[in-house]
Protein backbone atom coordinates (compact mmCIF):
# COMPACT_ATOMS: atom_id res chain seq x y z
CA UNK A 1 0.00 0.00 0.00
CA UNK A 2 1.51 3.29 -1.08
CA UNK A 3 1.29 6.45 1.08
CA UNK A 4 -1.13 7.94 -1.48
CA UNK A 5 -3.60 5.09 -1.08
CA UNK A 6 -3.24 5.24 2.69
CA UNK A 7 -3.95 8.97 2.66
CA UNK A 8 -6.98 8.53 0.40
CA UNK A 9 -8.34 5.72 2.59
CA UNK A 10 -8.00 8.02 5.60
CA UNK A 11 -9.72 10.86 3.70
CA UNK A 12 -12.51 8.48 2.72
CA UNK A 13 -13.01 7.51 6.36
CA UNK A 14 -13.20 11.20 7.32
CA UNK A 15 -15.60 12.00 4.44
CA UNK A 16 -17.84 9.04 5.28
CA UNK A 17 -17.97 10.04 8.95
CA UNK A 18 -18.84 13.60 7.89
CA UNK A 19 -21.85 12.28 5.95
CA UNK A 20 -23.07 10.35 8.98
CA UNK A 21 -22.55 13.28 11.36
CA UNK A 22 -24.17 16.00 9.20
CA UNK A 23 -27.54 16.90 10.65
CA UNK A 24 -29.01 19.20 8.01
CA UNK A 25 -30.19 17.30 4.91
CA UNK A 26 -28.74 19.81 2.44
CA UNK A 27 -25.35 19.75 4.12
CA UNK A 28 -25.52 15.97 4.21
CA UNK A 29 -26.13 15.84 0.46
CA UNK A 30 -23.04 17.97 -0.18
CA UNK A 31 -21.00 15.84 2.23
CA UNK A 32 -22.16 12.79 0.28
CA UNK A 33 -21.00 14.38 -2.96
CA UNK A 34 -17.56 15.08 -1.45
CA UNK A 35 -17.50 11.49 -0.22
CA UNK A 36 -18.16 10.32 -3.78
CA UNK A 37 -15.35 12.48 -5.14
CA UNK A 38 -12.86 11.12 -2.60
CA UNK A 39 -14.01 7.61 -3.47
CA UNK A 40 -13.43 8.35 -7.17
CA UNK A 41 -9.88 9.55 -6.39
CA UNK A 42 -9.30 6.38 -4.40
CA UNK A 43 -10.46 4.21 -7.31
CA UNK A 44 -8.14 6.19 -9.58
CA UNK A 45 -5.22 5.57 -7.22
CA UNK A 46 -6.11 1.86 -7.15
CA UNK A 47 -5.77 1.80 -10.97
CA UNK A 48 -9.48 1.41 -11.68
CA UNK A 49 -10.18 4.47 -13.86
CA UNK A 50 -13.37 2.94 -15.30
CA UNK A 51 -14.89 2.56 -11.83
CA UNK A 52 -13.72 6.10 -11.02
CA UNK A 53 -15.63 7.43 -14.07
CA UNK A 54 -18.85 5.80 -12.90
CA UNK A 55 -18.36 6.91 -9.30
CA UNK A 56 -17.62 10.54 -10.12
CA UNK A 57 -20.73 10.85 -12.30
CA UNK A 58 -23.19 8.71 -10.35
CA UNK A 59 -21.90 9.10 -6.79
CA UNK A 60 -20.65 12.68 -6.86
CA UNK A 61 -23.09 14.34 -9.30
CA UNK A 62 -26.32 12.53 -10.22
CA UNK A 63 -27.24 10.99 -6.86
CA UNK A 64 -26.70 14.22 -4.83
CA UNK A 65 -28.64 16.10 -7.52
CA UNK A 66 -31.59 13.72 -7.09
CA UNK A 67 -31.54 14.27 -3.33
CA UNK A 68 -31.36 18.05 -3.80
CA UNK A 69 -34.27 17.96 -6.25
CA UNK A 70 -36.32 15.90 -3.82
CA UNK A 71 -35.53 18.28 -0.94
CA UNK A 72 -36.53 21.25 -3.12
CA UNK A 73 -39.69 19.46 -4.24
CA UNK A 74 -40.66 18.76 -0.62
CA UNK A 75 -40.21 22.41 0.33
CA UNK A 76 -42.10 23.89 -2.57
CA UNK A 77 -45.50 25.17 -1.71
CA UNK A 78 -47.76 22.96 -3.78
CA UNK A 79 -50.91 24.42 -2.22
CA UNK A 80 -50.50 27.65 -4.22
CA UNK A 81 -51.24 25.80 -7.46
CA UNK A 82 -54.71 24.83 -6.29
CA UNK A 83 -53.83 21.41 -4.92
CA UNK A 84 -54.97 20.13 -1.57
CA UNK A 85 -52.62 18.18 0.59
CA UNK A 86 -53.74 14.61 0.22
CA UNK B 1 -34.43 6.38 24.69
CA UNK B 2 -32.27 9.17 26.04
CA UNK B 3 -28.99 10.27 24.43
CA UNK B 4 -26.94 8.78 27.25
CA UNK B 5 -28.83 5.54 26.96
CA UNK B 6 -28.14 5.34 23.24
CA UNK B 7 -24.44 6.08 23.73
CA UNK B 8 -24.30 3.42 26.45
CA UNK B 9 -25.91 0.88 24.14
CA UNK B 10 -23.46 1.87 21.38
CA UNK B 11 -20.48 1.40 23.72
CA UNK B 12 -21.83 -1.98 24.82
CA UNK B 13 -22.27 -3.10 21.19
CA UNK B 14 -18.73 -1.89 20.38
CA UNK B 15 -17.28 -3.88 23.27
CA UNK B 16 -18.98 -7.00 21.94
CA UNK B 17 -18.20 -6.46 18.27
CA UNK B 18 -14.64 -5.07 18.30
CA UNK B 19 -12.92 -8.37 19.22
CA UNK B 20 -14.88 -10.18 16.47
CA UNK B 21 -14.11 -7.54 13.85
CA UNK B 22 -10.46 -7.47 14.92
CA UNK B 23 -10.18 -11.23 14.38
CA UNK B 24 -11.65 -10.81 10.89
CA UNK B 25 -9.19 -7.99 10.12
CA UNK B 26 -6.28 -10.21 11.14
CA UNK B 27 -7.59 -13.06 8.97
CA UNK B 28 -7.95 -10.90 5.84
CA UNK B 29 -5.61 -11.50 2.88
CA UNK B 30 -2.86 -8.87 2.50
CA UNK B 31 -3.61 -5.61 0.65
CA UNK B 32 -3.67 -6.12 -3.13
CA UNK B 33 -3.79 -9.94 -3.00
CA UNK B 34 -6.13 -11.65 -5.46
CA UNK B 35 -6.25 -15.33 -4.57
CA UNK B 36 -8.84 -16.30 -7.22
CA UNK B 37 -7.44 -17.36 -10.60
CA UNK B 38 -10.15 -15.76 -12.82
CA UNK B 39 -8.44 -12.38 -13.36
CA UNK B 40 -5.11 -13.93 -14.28
CA UNK B 41 -6.76 -16.37 -16.67
CA UNK B 42 -8.65 -13.58 -18.46
CA UNK B 43 -5.52 -11.42 -18.65
CA UNK B 44 -3.64 -14.31 -20.23
CA UNK B 45 -6.37 -15.50 -22.62
CA UNK B 46 -8.43 -12.50 -23.79
CA UNK B 47 -5.85 -10.51 -25.83
CA UNK B 48 -5.15 -13.54 -28.02
CA UNK B 49 -8.71 -14.88 -28.09
CA UNK B 50 -10.66 -11.64 -28.65
CA UNK B 51 -8.05 -9.08 -29.83
CA UNK B 52 -8.97 -6.54 -27.13
CA UNK B 53 -6.78 -4.75 -24.62
CA UNK B 54 -9.44 -3.79 -22.04
CA UNK B 55 -10.11 -6.99 -20.10
CA UNK B 56 -13.03 -5.47 -18.18
CA UNK B 57 -14.90 -5.00 -21.47
CA UNK B 58 -13.98 -8.52 -22.55
CA UNK B 59 -15.57 -9.88 -19.35
CA UNK B 60 -18.60 -7.56 -19.49
CA UNK B 61 -19.53 -7.95 -23.14
CA UNK B 62 -18.22 -11.37 -24.08
CA UNK B 63 -17.19 -13.88 -21.41
CA UNK B 64 -20.00 -12.82 -19.04
CA UNK B 65 -22.19 -11.02 -21.56
CA UNK B 66 -25.35 -12.65 -20.20
CA UNK B 67 -24.77 -10.90 -16.83
CA UNK B 68 -24.61 -7.54 -18.58
CA UNK B 69 -27.92 -8.24 -20.32
CA UNK B 70 -29.43 -8.81 -16.87
CA UNK B 71 -27.86 -5.64 -15.49
CA UNK B 72 -29.10 -3.58 -18.40
CA UNK B 73 -32.63 -4.94 -18.03
CA UNK B 74 -32.42 -4.15 -14.32
CA UNK B 75 -31.44 -0.55 -15.07
CA UNK B 76 -34.35 -0.17 -17.48
CA UNK B 77 -36.77 -1.65 -14.95
CA UNK B 78 -35.50 0.71 -12.25
CA UNK B 79 -35.83 3.75 -14.52
CA UNK B 80 -39.30 2.62 -15.66
CA UNK B 81 -40.38 2.16 -12.05
CA UNK B 82 -39.14 5.61 -11.05
CA UNK B 83 -40.87 7.12 -14.10
CA UNK B 84 -44.19 5.42 -13.32
CA UNK B 85 -44.01 6.67 -9.73
CA UNK B 86 -43.01 10.25 -10.57
CA UNK B 87 -44.83 11.02 -13.78
CA UNK B 88 -48.36 11.09 -12.39
CA UNK B 89 -50.73 12.49 -14.96
CA UNK B 90 -48.50 15.01 -16.64
CA UNK B 91 -48.07 15.21 -20.37
CA UNK B 92 -45.16 16.68 -22.27
CA UNK B 93 -45.29 20.10 -20.70
CA UNK B 94 -42.31 21.80 -22.22
CA UNK B 95 -43.48 25.30 -21.32
CA UNK B 96 -43.96 24.77 -17.59
CA UNK B 97 -42.27 27.24 -15.28
CA UNK B 98 -39.78 26.24 -12.64
CA UNK B 99 -41.24 26.32 -9.16
CA UNK B 100 -39.67 27.98 -6.19
CA UNK B 101 -39.36 27.45 -2.49
CA UNK B 102 -41.37 29.96 -0.50
CA UNK B 103 -39.49 33.17 0.33
CA UNK B 104 -36.51 32.17 -1.77
CA UNK B 105 -36.54 33.81 -5.20
CA UNK B 106 -34.92 32.03 -8.13
CA UNK B 107 -31.53 33.72 -8.66
CA UNK B 108 -30.96 35.37 -11.99
CA UNK B 109 -28.93 33.19 -14.33
CA UNK B 110 -25.38 34.49 -14.40
CA UNK B 111 -23.47 34.93 -17.65
CA UNK B 112 -20.48 33.05 -16.23
CA UNK B 113 -22.70 30.00 -15.62
CA UNK B 114 -24.11 30.29 -19.13
CA UNK B 115 -20.65 30.44 -20.70
CA UNK B 116 -19.13 27.65 -18.61
CA UNK B 117 -22.16 25.40 -19.07
CA UNK B 118 -22.35 25.90 -22.83
CA UNK B 119 -18.60 25.30 -23.20
CA UNK B 120 -18.34 22.37 -20.81
CA UNK B 121 -21.45 20.49 -21.94
CA UNK B 122 -20.36 19.70 -25.54
CA UNK B 123 -16.83 18.88 -24.38
CA UNK B 124 -18.18 16.51 -21.72
CA UNK B 125 -20.51 14.83 -24.23
CA UNK B 126 -17.57 14.47 -26.63
CA UNK B 127 -15.42 12.96 -23.89
CA UNK B 128 -18.25 10.56 -23.04
CA UNK B 129 -18.47 9.48 -26.67
CA UNK B 130 -14.69 8.98 -26.68
CA UNK B 131 -14.80 6.84 -23.53
CA UNK B 132 -17.69 4.78 -24.91
CA UNK B 133 -16.08 4.24 -28.34
CA UNK B 134 -12.70 3.23 -26.92
CA UNK B 135 -14.22 0.65 -24.58
CA UNK B 136 -12.26 -2.18 -26.22
CA UNK B 137 -8.86 -0.51 -25.99
CA UNK B 138 -8.72 1.75 -22.91
CA UNK B 139 -10.49 1.74 -19.51
CA UNK B 140 -14.11 2.79 -19.78
CA UNK B 141 -16.80 1.53 -22.10
CA UNK B 142 -20.51 1.78 -22.68
CA UNK B 143 -21.67 2.35 -19.12
CA UNK B 144 -19.02 4.93 -18.27
CA UNK B 145 -19.41 6.71 -21.60
CA UNK B 146 -23.20 6.72 -21.22
CA UNK B 147 -23.19 8.29 -17.76
CA UNK B 148 -20.58 10.87 -18.82
CA UNK B 149 -22.77 11.88 -21.80
CA UNK B 150 -25.79 12.13 -19.47
CA UNK B 151 -23.84 14.33 -17.04
CA UNK B 152 -22.73 16.52 -19.95
CA UNK B 153 -26.38 17.01 -20.89
CA UNK B 154 -27.07 17.85 -17.25
CA UNK B 155 -24.47 20.64 -17.47
CA UNK B 156 -26.82 22.26 -19.98
CA UNK B 157 -29.33 22.56 -17.14
CA UNK B 158 -26.90 24.82 -15.29
CA UNK B 159 -26.48 26.95 -18.41
CA UNK B 160 -30.03 27.06 -19.73
CA UNK B 161 -32.19 26.90 -16.60
CA UNK B 162 -35.19 24.64 -16.26
CA UNK B 163 -37.27 25.81 -19.21
CA UNK B 164 -34.51 25.91 -21.76
CA UNK B 165 -33.20 22.54 -20.65
CA UNK B 166 -36.62 20.93 -20.69
CA UNK B 167 -37.20 22.20 -24.22
CA UNK B 168 -33.88 20.66 -25.33
CA UNK B 169 -34.38 17.30 -23.60
CA UNK B 170 -37.30 15.58 -25.31
CA UNK B 171 -38.44 12.52 -23.38
CA UNK B 172 -39.36 10.58 -26.51
CA UNK B 173 -35.77 10.72 -27.77
CA UNK B 174 -34.24 9.38 -24.57
CA UNK B 175 -37.07 6.86 -23.98
CA UNK B 176 -36.27 5.61 -27.46
CA UNK B 177 -32.51 5.50 -26.90
CA UNK B 178 -32.99 3.49 -23.73
CA UNK B 179 -35.29 0.92 -25.29
CA UNK B 180 -33.20 0.75 -28.45
CA UNK B 181 -30.08 0.03 -26.41
CA UNK B 182 -31.58 -2.95 -24.60
CA UNK B 183 -33.17 -4.29 -27.79
CA UNK B 184 -29.85 -3.97 -29.64
CA UNK B 185 -28.04 -5.88 -26.90
CA UNK B 186 -30.57 -8.72 -26.95
CA UNK B 187 -30.64 -8.84 -30.78
CA UNK B 188 -26.83 -8.91 -30.88
CA UNK B 189 -26.99 -11.97 -28.67
CA UNK B 190 -29.74 -13.59 -30.72
CA UNK B 191 -27.81 -13.17 -33.97
CA UNK B 192 -25.81 -16.32 -33.23
CA UNK B 193 -28.87 -18.58 -32.79
CA UNK B 194 -29.72 -19.09 -36.52
CA UNK B 195 -26.16 -20.35 -37.02
CA UNK B 196 -26.77 -23.01 -34.40
CA UNK B 197 -24.47 -21.33 -31.89
CA UNK B 198 -25.28 -20.43 -28.25
CA UNK B 199 -26.74 -17.06 -27.26
CA UNK B 200 -24.22 -14.17 -27.29
CA UNK B 201 -21.58 -16.11 -29.24
CA UNK B 202 -19.07 -13.66 -30.69
CA UNK B 203 -19.58 -14.34 -34.41
CA UNK B 204 -18.14 -11.13 -35.89
CA UNK B 205 -14.51 -10.78 -37.03
CA UNK B 206 -12.30 -9.72 -34.12
CA UNK B 207 -10.27 -7.10 -36.00
CA UNK B 208 -6.83 -5.78 -35.16
CA UNK B 209 -5.73 -5.53 -31.51
CA UNK B 210 -5.45 -1.94 -30.16
CA UNK B 211 -7.89 -0.79 -32.85
CA UNK B 212 -11.16 0.99 -31.96
CA UNK B 213 -13.01 -1.61 -34.03
CA UNK B 214 -11.66 -4.70 -32.30
CA UNK B 215 -13.56 -7.32 -30.35
CA UNK B 216 -16.24 -8.30 -32.89
CA UNK B 217 -19.70 -8.50 -31.32
CA UNK B 218 -18.39 -6.59 -28.28
CA UNK B 219 -18.47 -3.35 -30.31
CA UNK B 220 -22.22 -3.71 -30.85
CA UNK B 221 -22.94 -4.73 -27.25
CA UNK B 222 -20.80 -1.83 -26.02
CA UNK B 223 -22.75 0.61 -28.20
CA UNK B 224 -26.03 -0.89 -26.97
CA UNK B 225 -25.04 -0.38 -23.33
CA UNK B 226 -23.93 3.21 -24.05
CA UNK B 227 -27.31 4.02 -25.65
CA UNK B 228 -29.34 2.36 -22.89
CA UNK B 229 -27.38 3.94 -20.04
CA UNK B 230 -27.34 7.43 -21.57
CA UNK B 231 -31.08 7.25 -22.34
CA UNK B 232 -31.94 5.78 -18.94
CA UNK B 233 -30.02 8.39 -16.96
CA UNK B 234 -31.41 11.33 -18.93
CA UNK B 235 -34.97 9.98 -18.56
CA UNK B 236 -34.36 9.74 -14.83
CA UNK B 237 -32.97 13.30 -14.71
CA UNK B 238 -35.95 14.64 -16.67
CA UNK B 239 -38.37 12.90 -14.32
CA UNK B 240 -36.64 14.24 -11.22
CA UNK B 241 -36.22 17.80 -12.48
CA UNK B 242 -39.88 17.81 -13.60
CA UNK B 243 -40.68 17.56 -9.90
CA UNK B 244 -39.41 21.11 -9.42
CA UNK B 245 -41.80 22.74 -11.89
CA UNK B 246 -44.98 24.60 -11.10
CA UNK B 247 -48.01 22.33 -11.24
CA UNK B 248 -50.57 23.45 -13.80
CA UNK B 249 -54.32 23.29 -13.28
CA UNK B 250 -55.85 19.86 -13.25
CA UNK B 251 -52.60 18.04 -12.62
CA UNK B 252 -52.24 15.64 -9.74
CA UNK B 253 -49.17 14.56 -7.90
Amino acid sequence: MTPLIGLLLLLEAVAGTAVALSRKPRRQVLAMSVNGQVLALLFMALQAPDVAFSEIVVGAAVLPLMFLVMLASCRMDRASSGQDET
Amino acid sequence: MSATGRLGLFAFACLLLIPIVWQLVLAMPPFGAHPLPYADLINAAAPAERHVTNMVSAVNFDYRGIDTLGEETMLVCAVTGATVLLRGQRGEQLEAHPGQVENRPIPHRSEAMLLVGRLAAPLTVLFGAYVALHGMTTPGGGFQGGVIIASGLLLLFLAEDYRGWRRLMRSWLFDGLEGLGVALYALGGLAALPLGLPFLTNILPYGQPRNVFSGGLMIIENLAVALAVCGGFVVLLIEFLEETRVMSDGEQE
